[in-house]
Order: structure tokens, then C-alpha cells, then sequence
């Protein structure tokens, strides 16, 4: 391509304009962040780690925030490991699960071989504890009278994580205390914005037992009533989502 | 890196006459390479993978700058194996290149002297004062214990915030999942380490930076030093007038060879003899 001098100085002129306003869009990104999903009355508890980290407060103490484990993973095609930005001051510049709606862990357990601080530790793809995947009853198809099963073939770990309530209401799917949290289930979920969260393991300590007694309700309900909840309340909202959250696969 | 020795000082060379690939220029380009290397792994080349702080070479290597194992020493209060074996490569290379670091790896090299091109309030501290940069060393390894976090280098450090923008920057043109807030604490980060360098030049090299300093106290023991052939000094310290760093090389012209503590090496003494009077150059045994 041949570029005239006049060409050329345009270029020039624009260039810093260019840079300044993608700077402006970068700087008002920063601070503001839209987010609908799944469970919105259970939050996440914290980051989501790598897998392979020590628990928080030693794994804070070690991480010097050098930035090997999020390009390790960018190697590796996963692109699931971002650095954690100024909202949360002290764990700022340590590495965490951005969005696992878009890119979720793939569990090939090569940060943690590759971190040179060993804040991250190698362990085995069915002892890593990043998190706890829970089921959106009223979101999910399975749970609303459809058979979709997507989260389960999507999981790495599959049968072992898995428990199936096959009923009139759809093939139920449940997510048991074998999880690992990758996310794998939250990428392939098809419902818009995604039917399944991942929150930390100590924050499913904490609702486990509200989580398990709703599990258990749905399951020992009469027809009539869940009749009432899936066509009159859940439909309509996943039909919504299903036009509200546009999906762009990556 | 070799000067042939035998014509020393002794004939006033015309630097036309024998050209040789000046110092400062070979330098720039290992910087740029190392540099280039480091970006090649947003093409998923696994060559150089990671930052400056901590990275990892040829996809085994795991390397981490020894003032960053200081500082996750002492806020984790443990030493682990695998902080030891990362920091034990960049322990062997140092005591061999000493502070060779500063002048030919670090990219603050390069936008320092970016800075140094604009002119204007420029205010130089023409005194020691090279003592400060230890006991602030000190202050950040006790924060870090402290507070139980890596400090300096999480937060402050220039190596991660130059490093932390570049890969922000590149994946956000890519659209891969990055805390826009990180690119903007760096940038920031990059901006107040030129301005600062703007109004004291080189302060942050000379007097402050605790990443240098460890590497200083390498230059001790390291093999690399500036070394002095026989000759006339013609007294006109040009060499000193260009050092970064200050450092003092007329009265050690006696000795044969100098290894101070604040040294870069990165050659500018020797450029600037070699329009000269050719006596100084930069080798690693104590003789030749």
C-alpha cells in the first residue's frame, strides 16, 4: 500500500484523537458494569480463583500479581484469567474468573504449574475447589419442563458431578458437592444470560442449606402448583431473557 | 563488547575511521527484543510468557525478579520450593551480568529517555544520596509483612504496571475478558513515574528504585565490570557527564576496573570515551 504525504499527516492528526477517545470509553467502561444473572440474591462471595489456589488469605500473601498465570491461559486459547481491577483495593492485581458466561476455566490445570510464586499449587483436575456451580431452578429448561441437559455434557467431570430427577416437569438436572467450578456449565448453558452461577466454596457453605430445602420443595411439590410456577411465573421470564440477553458465541 | 586493547589510548582514534555498533545502540536493540519476545505470546508463541516480575521462559523455565521473592518471603512469612527454584536461574544470571538489568532489559530505560528528550524544569540532584533507596527497600519489605500483601511489587511496581498495560491494552483490542480499571491504574502508574522522571531525571533509577537496588548489591559480587586500559585521560569527563547513574570513574582510572553498585552498564561511558580517548570499556575478567 502506498501512502501519500498528505494521507499520511491525516493519519498523524487523527491518531491522537483516536487514542484519546478510546481512552474516554476505556476510563467510563472502568467504573460501570451491567450484570443480569442467575441468582440474583446469592452473590458470588468473592473472586473466583484459578484453579489451584491456596484459600484467600494465604493465597493473597503469596501472589505477587506478575501476570504469568493470565497469559499462560491466554497460551493455552482460554483467555479465562483476568487481573482484578480497583474495586476490590486489596486484591487488587490478582487473578480471577472474569466472565465465565464467555470464558470459563477449561481445567488444563497449567497455571498452576507455571505460577513461580506458588500461590498456585498443581493439584488433580477432580481436587481443584474454585468454586460451586448452582442451578437456577427457575431459570433452567431442565427444571421447566424440558429436556435439555446442555450444563451436563458440557461438564469435564460429567457423570461424577451430575445427579439427574427425571419427572413430568423435564429432566431435572443437579448439581452435587463434586463441582469444581470451571464454568464450563455456564458458557453452554442456551438460556439467555445463563441458568447456572458459580460462587465461591465458602459462600456455599453459607447457603447451602437454603439452596438444598428449595431443591427439595420443587421436587416434593403437587403438579397443580408447579403447574402454576412454571407456565405462570418461570415461562414468561425465560421466554424474556430469550430476547433480552443477546447471545454472541466466542 | 571487545575493544581491541593494544592500541588504547595512547593514538587519538577519528571514530569515521573504525566504525563499531555503538553500545547504547546494541542495547536498545536487546531491549527491543526482549521486549518483542514478551509480545510474541499474545501469538501464542510460548517463548517469554509473563512480565518482567515474574515470567516463564521456553514454556519450563520459571524465572521471578528477586526483589519480588523478597517481598512474597516476607509477606507470606514461608519459603516455598517453588518461589525458590523460579528465583534460583535469575539469582545465577545476575551474578554474572550484575545490574545489566537496568540498562538493557528495563523498558523505563526506554521511555526515560523518551522523557529526557523534552525539554525543559528539569531539576538534577547532583549529590549521593544513593543510601535512600536501601532503606526504602527496607520500609517496603516490613509493609509487606505487615499487611500481608506483596506491596511494591502488586501496586507500585513499574515492571508489572508496564506489563499489566500491555496485556490489558492487547486484550481489550482483542475483546478478551480484562478489568478496565487495571489499565487505567497502570497507565496512571507508567504517567507519574514520567513525570517524575521528568522534573528529577533519573531519580527513580538512581536513588529510588528497590528492583535496582537488589540488583546493585549483585554488581558486588557479579563477574561483569567497567575496566580501564592504559592511557592518557584527557580529563574531560564526558564520561561522567553522560553517566545515568553518577557514577564516579576519573579517580578509579588507576585501578584497572571498577565494579560500583550503581552501575547499569549500559555503555554510555564507553561511547562517550570512544569519541575520545577510548580507555574505558566494559568486559568480565579482571585482566585483558
Amino acid at each position: 500500500m502506498k501512502l501519500s504525504r498528505r494521507k499520511f499527516i491525516e493519519i498523524l492528526s487523527i491518531s491522537p484523537a483516536l487514542i484519546a477517545g478510546n481512552g474516554l470509553t476505556v476510563f467510563k467502561q472502568a467504573f460501570t458494569e451491567d450484570e443480569t444473572g442467575p441468582l440474583p440474591d446469592i452473590d458470588a462471595g468473592g473472586l473466583i480463583r484459578p484453579p489451584g489456589a491456596l484459600p484467600e488469605r494465604e493465597f493473597r500473601s503469596r501472589c505477587i500479581g506478575c501476570g504469568v498465570c493470565v497469559n499462560v491461559c491466554h497460551v493455552m486459547k482460554y483467555d479465562a484469567i483476568a487481573i482484578a481491577g480497583l474495586k476490590d483495593i486489596k486484591n487488587f492485581g490478582t487473578p480471577f474468573i472474569k466472565n465465565m458466561r464467555d470464558f470459563p476455566c477449561g481445567l488444563c490445570m497449567e497455571c498452576p504449574a507455571k505460577c513461580p510464586t506458588g500461590a498456585l499449587r498443581p493439584v488433580n483436575k477432580e481436587e481443584v475447589k474454585m468454586g460451586m456451580a448452582l442451578i437456577d431452578f427457575s431459570l433452567c429448561f431442565g427444571w421447566n419442563g424440558d429436556v435439555c441437559l446442555s450444563c451436563s455434557k458440557a461438564c469435564p467431570l460429567g457423570a461424577g458431578v451430575f445427579d439427574f430427577f427425571y419427572g413430568e416437569w423435564g429432566n431435572q438436572p443437579y448439581i452435587n458437592d463434586n463441582c469444581v467450578g470451571c464454568g464450563l456449565c455456564v458458557k453452554y448453558c442456551p438460556l439467555g444470560g445463563s441458568a447456572v452461577k458459580v460462587i465461591r466454596r465458602e459462600r456455599y457453605t453459607e447457603v447451602k442449606e437454603k439452596y438444598t430445602a428449595e431443591f427439595r420443595k420443587l421436587l416434593s411439590m403437587p403438579p397443580e402448583e408447579r403447574y402454576n410456577i412454571v407456565y405462570g411465573m418461570n415461562m414468561p421470564e425465560i421466554m424474556a431473557r430469550g430476547k433480552i440477553v443477546e447471545r454472541e458465541y466466542r | 563488547m571487545s575493544v581491541n586493547t593494544d592500541k588504547g589510548g595512547t593514538e587519538k582514534l577519528n571514530p569515521r575511521i573504525k566504525k563499531r555498533i555503538p553500545l547504547s545502540t546494541l542495547r536498545r536493540f536487546v531491549m527491543l527484543g526482549i521486549i518483542a519476545l514478551f509480545l510474541l505470546q499474545f501469538l501464542r508463541i510460548k517463548i517469554l510468557v509473563g512480565g518482567l516480575t515474574g515470567s516463564l521462559a521456553l514454556w519450563f523455565v520459571n524465572l521471578i525478579d528477586v526483589f519480588a521473592f523478597l517481598e512474597n518471603l516476607f509477606s507470606s512469612k514461608d519459603l516455598t520450593v517453588i518461589a525458590l527454584v523460579s528465583v534460583l536461574p535469575v539469582f545465577a544470571i545476575y551474578t554474572i551480568i550484575g545490574r545489566a538489568f537496568c540498562g538493557w532489559v528495563c523498558p523505563m530505560d526506554l521511555l526515560f529517555e523518551m522523557v529526557d528528550r523534552v525539554k525543559g524544569l528539569r531539576l538534577n540532584i547532583r549529590k549521593g544520596k544513593e543510601k535512600i533507596g536501601y532503606g526504602l527497600a527496607g520500609i517496603l519489605l516490613i509493609v509487606s509483612a505487615l499487611i500481608g500483601i506483596p506491596f511494591f511489587t502488586n501496586y507500585l511496581s513499574h515492571l508489572t504496571n508496564f506489563f499489566r498495560f500491555l496485556t490489558g491494552g492487547i486484550f481489550l483490542v482483542l475483546r478478551l475478558p480484562v478489568d478496565n480499571t487495571v489499565i487505567v491504574f497502570s497507565v496512571g502508574m507508567i504517567v507519574l513515574f514520567l513525570i517524575l522522571d521528568y522534573i528529577f531525571p533519573r531519580l527513580w533509577c538512581r536513588t529510588l528504585c528497590p528492583v535496582g537496588k537488589v540488583y546493585g548489591l549483585f554488581n558486588k559480587l557479579s563477574l561483569i565490570r567497567i575496566k580501564f586500559l592504559e592511557g592518557e585521560c584527557g580529563e574531560c569527563h564526558y564520561c561522567e557527564e553522560l553517566c545515568y547513574m553518577q557514577v564516579k570513574l576519573t579517580p578509579y582510572l588507576d585501578r584497572k576496573s571498577l565494579r560500583d553498585s550503581n552501575c547499569i552498564y549500559c555503555g554510555r561511558c564507553v561511547d562517550a570515551c570512544n569519541t575520545k580517548g577510548r580507555l574505558i570499556k566494559i568486559g568480565f575478567r579482571r585482566t585483558g
